[in-house]
């Protein structure tokens, strides 16, 4: 994809320019967050002093209050958990009907391929009211299944339509030829299918880590009690309550942050492909 | 080609797996072994989705015919409907809704810019993708709570007025102030997905067209306004789209760490608003009318729009 790049008379000079550019913008994006990781490290009274500069020494001392007042490593286990726990599921359930609907074909399929696409369209403010009654009425507020249920249930109709079409790809003739030799539904699936769409399933199962692991809304109305809390609202409560103690903020954001950013550092490739899956750009 | 291979399959055409190849009437068992089967696999995923959304979306649409806190309640047919679409609230936050609406041409603008100069392919590019990309990892409640302490009363932003010499503003006091810095945070948080959508969309485009055009001697303007924005047409209708369902729907955990709502009722959105109806004020059936009126209007603007923005092709 060079081309564009061959077409530059003055490719010096203004590749120079957009570079900079490239630069500016990479700034803006990166210094708050270079800024949230150094007021984290730095006391409270260095903070008072001079918000901006590098701190005198770090400090983790915001980290372990975390910790130990405000049991930030229980939240941590809690949302590995749930988040853990309803990937594993949702997973299952998503390759599954996604390999039927795109391989099997059986009456009905159709209605059911487009009640998920039109279900996905749904915001989560419709349903959060009655979802919080039914749980409720089974004595679910306030237990984490009750909220991997919720998890469960919206990651479904998105994974079961990306791998539809990620399982849609994988050649009918290597199928074929497997049926041939004797190969029934689940060695089709665990041999051929699965192996064939494993980029398909890492970049779904990336997209869907990431929204359990920053939603807010049902997270924080499903588990209300403070030592149940998940990361993302123990996070917005304490941010909510200290607004005098910035270091302690910051690293609770760095603390809510750090696996996220990881996480898109190892598996960038699969977001960059799997991103604008949906969009109609092909 | 970044758009990945399941983009452009659709359903498998021709003699399918599922059907068998020759002589059908002799396959028939087999096929309705298939079908067996193809059912029997979809069914877990289907219980699940049938139960935890196609039925509560009915009972929303129950519950909101109800005047309920969710212990007792009692069928009041349309009232709440009447009661939403005649609050001067309720007005006043859609209003409120549609300011936020000003982040999404400076997201387009941010996204298109920096997903051309990405295009430039220049020297570490790639690096700069993910960059911007970052943002759009982090939840809502992280960038909302970095912005609020970023604006607040003695925050660095104020402490950066001082040093020039300017009075500090208490940014979350005033309305406008509040919602700038929350639109801040949106243009902020969203402009890296956009530049994905728009780079993959660029990507896609033929290398020919430059070609041609160069031979033409064609300068970087019309090349911008004749190859590169009608070829990814598909791309800005689909951001434009999704940021727009996105104010309406997904502002909560932005306005929730950040403003809570206020000063007053300034910086409520529609979504917001659900919340605060149906578990602060416990009017569950309130919350839920509201929350489908909203679903209304952005299903009326999702349409809208598409029918604008694909059916503009002859300009």
């Amino acid at each position: 994809m060079t081309t564009v790049a061959k077409m530059r008379k003055f490719k010096w000079r203004t590749n120079t320019i957009v570079l900079l550019a490239l630069l500016s913008v990479a700034i803006t994006t990166l210094y708050p967050l270079f800024y949230v990781v150094m007021t984290s490290s730095r006391t409270l009274e260095d903070y008072n002093k001079n918000a901006y500069g590098l701190p005198k020494f770090f400090t983790l001392d915001s980290y372990r209050i975390l910790i130990n007042n405000y049991s930030l490593d229980t939240a941590a286990r809690n949302t590995i958990i749930v988040v853990g726990l309803s990937l594993a599921t949702s997973l299952i359930f998503s390759s599954l009907a996604g390999f039927a609907l795109a391989k099997y074909d059986f009456p009905g399929s159709k209605a059911i391929n487009w009640s998920f696409i039109a279900v996905m369209l749904l915001p989560s403010q419709i349903l959060i009211i009655p979802i919080y009654l039914l749980l409720s009425k089974f004595s679910l507020v306030g237990h984490l299944p009750g909220l991997m249920f919720v998890y469960i249930g919206t990651n479904i109709p998105f994974g079961v339509f990306f791998l539809k079409a990620t399982f849609s790809a994988v050649p009918d003739t290597i199928l074929d030829a497997a049926r041939i030799d004797g190969a029934g539904f689940f060695t089709s699936f665990f041999k051929i299918a699965v192996p064939n769409a494993a980029a398909g399933i890492t970049t779904l199962a990336v997209l869907q880590f990431l929204g359990m692991w920053n939603e807010l809304l049902y997270a924080y109305l499903i588990l209300p009690d403070q030592e149940m809390r998940l990361l993302t609202p123990a996070l917005a409560s304490i941010g909510g309550r200290y607004t005098t103690n910035q270091p302690l903020v910051a690293a609770a954001l760095c603390i809510t942050a750090t696996p996220t950013l990881i996480l898109l550092a190892m598996s960038s490739k699969y977001l960059v492909r799997g991103v604008p899956t949906g969009t109609g750009s092909s | 080609m970044t758009s990945p291979a399941v983009v452009e399959v659709g359903p498998s055409r021709g003699p399918t797996f599922a059907g068998g190849r020759k002589s059908r009437s002799s396959r028939g068992s087999l096929t309705r072994q298939k079908q067996r089967i193809g059912f029997f696999a979809t069914l877990p995923a289907f219980i699940v989705v049938a139960s935890l959304l196609f039925y509560p979306i009915g009972y929303a649409i129950w519950i909101s015919f109800l005047k309920t806190d969710g212990v007792t309640s009692k069928f009041i047919g349309f009232k709440n409907y009447v009661d939403i679409f005649a609050a001067p609230l309720v007005h006043q936050v859609f209003l409120t809704n549609l300011k936020f609406l000003v982040a999404i041409p400076v997201v387009i603008f941010a996204g298109l810019f920096t997903a051309v100069l990405l295009y430039q392919e220049v020297w570490g590019w790639r690096f700069f993708r993910i960059v911007f990309f970052l943002p759009s990892v982090l939840s809502a409640s992280v960038i909302g709570l970095m912005f609020r302490s970023a604006f607040t009363l003695n925050g660095p932003i104020n402490s950066a007025l001082i040093s020039l010499g300017l009075t500090p503003i208490n940014f979350f006091a005033r309305a406008n102030m509040a919602i700038l810095v929350v639109v801040l945070a949106l243009i902020w948080a969203g402009f890296g997905y956009a530049m994905m959508i728009l780079l993959s969309g660029l990507m896609a485009i033929d290398s020919d067209l430059f070609a041609a055009a160069e031979v033409d001697g064609a300068g970087w303007w019309q090349r911008f306004w004749y190859i590169i924005i009608p070829s990814i047409r598909q791309q800005l209708a689909f951001v434009s789209i999704i940021n727009t369902l996105y104010t309406f729907t997904s502002l909560f955990g932005f306005i929730f760490v950040m403003t809570a709502g206020g000063p007053l009722y300034s910086t409520t959105t529609l979504d917001y608003l659900v919340y605060q109806k149906a578990f602060s004020a416990y009017d569950m059936g309130q919350g839920s009318a509201l929350a489908i009126i909203i679903f209304g209007v952005i299903a009326t603007l999702t349409v809208a729009q598409s029918k604008y923005l694909r059916n503009d092709d002859g300009r």
